[in-house]
């Protein structure tokens, strides 16, 4: 899957939970999702688990802690989709 | 060093799902959810200890400057109805939690004997609230106190330069907001 497909996917998972839709609406890799999108903490969780069941991959603990940013979580599912 | 959380119970339950397969796993550790699964009031239970893990979490971005996701490496335990420890590396940051059954609130502290104020109240104005409290401990004019935030997003409030707090700390979740504040 091309970087940019993945980007609307991603972009598709996020939606629900930005409360922040000008920040959203020019999303780009550097979008942070808490400081930017103003997702809160507590649905960061749903985003990882959303994209595990879009991908069908698993987002160990390790890749957990650094899934803060569109870039963040586009290295994870492109290094997780190369793993199989 | 203090740090704070606010959960708006209304808001969570529709913003949320906890009973979500993978997110408790994901964000509790085997133990807490021992402690969820056997009280009868889990779903209060859940948002206590998540507000215990938030709130130790600002202290420790404030301290190392760093930001990262791993709720379930804050562990926590649970030593009275509104006292708890959370642990996390080789620190830990003690807690006293506020359930009233609309919302959850959580103030943590590296220093069991650590002075605070917090107010919990509307979720606008809280700037103003801040410098009003801080008008009335100091006498200095609302208008010359002013906030500024380190890289890190934490806030801290000065008046020409000098710091008034020590440390501060703002949530806000739904139709709550609160601010905690250590004087210097």
């Amino acid at each position: 899957m091309k970087r940019e497909e993945l980007i609307t996917s991603l972009k598709k998972i996020v939606k629900p939970y930005i409360q922040n839709e000008e920040a959203f609406e020019c999303l780009t890799e550097e979008t942070d999702f808490i400081n930017d999108l103003k997702i809160n903490s507590a649905n960061l969780v749903d985003v990882i688990l959303d994209v595990e069941d879009e991908f069908d991959i698993e987002i160990d603990n390790e890749s957990m802690e650094k899934m803060l940013s569109v870039k963040a979580a586009l290295d994870i599912i492109e290094t997780k989709l190369s793993e199989f | 060093m203090i740090g704070n959380d606010i959960i708006d119970l209304t808001l969570a339950e529709t913003e949320s799902d906890w009973q979500r397969r993978g997110f408790l796993e994901k964000q509790f550790t085997s133990e807490e959810q021992v402690i969820i699964f056997e009280t009868k009031n889990s779903f209060e239970i859940v948002w206590r200890i998540w507000s215990m893990k938030e709130a130790a979490y600002k202290i420790y971005t404030q301290q190392n400057e760093e930001r990262f996701f791993a709720p379930n490496k804050f562990e926590c335990e649970l030593t009275s109805e509104d006292e708890g420890i959370v642990r996390f590396q080789n620190q830990i940051f003690y807690t006293s939690s506020i359930l009233d059954g609309s919302y959850v609130f959580t103030l943590a502290c590296l220093d069991k004997s650590t002075k605070a104020y917090s107010s919990i109240g509307p979720s606008y104005g809280i700037d103003q609230r801040i410098k009003m409290k801080l008008e009335e401990e100091t006498g200095l004019p609302t208008s010359e106190i002013e906030q500024k935030k380190s890289k890190y997003g934490a806030p801290n409030y000065f008046y020409k330069n000098k710091p008034l707090t020590k440390s501060c700390s703002i949530s806000h979740h739904g139709n709550y907001g609160v601010f905690s504040i250590q004087l210097t």
